[in-house]
């Protein structure tokens, strides 16, 4: 079959998101699953097809998503209405858009790499947490247990304090 | 004039601790968050605005704790009530804000309640955390509220707060991120960043000039 002309081929714009919690990354299936449930909730299946979005890659902290030219900002509303992946609570903040996907991935290369440091366990309020320190004070517990394992997002001085 | 999240729920009510809700606060680009219970301050750049709710169904009880929280100069915001309520708390002189007005009945909060809080420069809060945790019928039914809402603001220009209501980090959102679910209900982009500097208002209002002999 002959491919279409690129002048007839649908626009395409390119979403820079960032995941956060950074780590562990998505599955990209999952998130793209949970990408268009989220825009077909608020703009419906119709609008869901002219939209067309998908998650090209997801990986260190940031995904890119594309759709259709036109419809960017509507991807973008959507985004913001993502709680979830699979069972795991996310949110996704755009970063930038662009025509093409060179741009973006030197978008990316221009923005600083997370970074974090592993402590494997910590105790917090007589619990025990395996914790994920990263620069501006920011520090992630995780707690560690088979029945319930709570997150809590806290900084150093919470930490020193506690 | 700053932009400010008119309130959060940290840590115990939420999972993340009011200093890393300021921090993620900052970075997303808000120079204040609206705690609840908080002592005032400033962490990172970002100042913590302290506040009182009151979520009581008996005026006179909303009046006492007026009463009893209106010298301490923190921000005072009251639960929405059915009609008779929404107009007398907005009666009050002390009150800063009325919240939770999608969890209402359809007409409580009406053209009266909207010229009272017009006239006595009450802020009506938009709660965004249904428009991104709801799905379906009861998301439907917020997005009704709120371009009803947007009809009387329109007609009475009463003033309007943005809030996230954030348990956590991750329910927290940028200015930017805020405009486009207001524009879901037909909120413009002025009347977005209007109402997210609306608490700076609400602290230091404008006064008229007095002559002291």
């Amino acid at each position: 079959m002959k491919p279409r002309p690129p002048t007839m081929r649908e626009k395409k714009r390119y979403l820079l998101v960032r995941i956060d919690p950074p780590f562990p990354d998505p599955d990209p299936k999952e998130l793209y699953f949970a990408v268009v449930e989220s825009v077909t909730s608020l703009f419906g299946d119709a609008e869901a097809a002219r939209m067309m979005p998908v998650v090209i890659t997801c990986g260190s902290g940031y995904a890119m998503i594309r759709c259709i030219r036109g419809y960017e900002e509507k991807a973008r509303t959507a985004i913001v209405t993502l709680t979830s992946v699979g069972e795991r609570r996310i949110a996704l903040h755009a970063v930038a858009t662009s025509g093409t996907l060179l741009a973006l991935r030197r978008k990316i290369s221009m923005l600083s790499l997370i970074s974090f440091e592993v402590v494997a366990s910590l105790r917090f309020r007589d619990r025990e947490y395996a914790a994920r320190r990263y620069p501006c004070q920011k520090v992630d517990l995780h707690e560690k247990g088979i029945k319930s394992q709570e997150l809590l997002f806290l900084t150093q001085d919470d930490l020193e304090e506690s | 004039m700053m932009d400010t999240d008119a309130c959060i729920h940290p840590y115990p009510a939420g999972n993340s601790s009011v200093r890393r809700m300021a921090i993620e606060a900052g970075a997303l680009g808000f120079s204040g968050i609206v705690v609840p219970g908080e002592m005032p301050g400033v962490y990172q750049g970002v100042h913590i605005i302290p506040a009182v709710l009151i979520r009581e169904n008996d005026i006179r009880k909303v009046t006492g704790q007026i009463r009893k929280h209106g010298a301490s100069g923190i921000l005072i915001f009251v639960d929405a009530g059915d009609t008779g309520f929404n107009r007398a708390v907005l009666a009050q002189t002390g009150v800063h804000g009325i919240r939770s007005i999608h969890r209402i009945p359809k007409n409580a909060f009406d053209h009266i309640s909207a010229r009272l809080a017009h006239e006595n420069g009450i802020a009506v809060e938009i709660d965004l955390y249904p428009l991104i945790h709801e799905r379906g019928v009861s998301r439907q039914r917020v997005l009704n509220r709120y371009n009803d809402l947007m009809k009387l603001h329109s007609r009475f220009q009463f003033p309007l707060i943005l809030s996230s209501n954030a348990c956590s980090v991750l329910d927290l959102r940028s200015p930017e991120e805020i405009r486009l679910l207001c524009s879901l209900f037909g909120m413009n982009k002025d009347d977005t960043n209007q109402a997210l500097r609306t608490i700076s208002t609400l602290l230091s209002p404008l006064e008229s000039v007095m002559v002291v002999p």
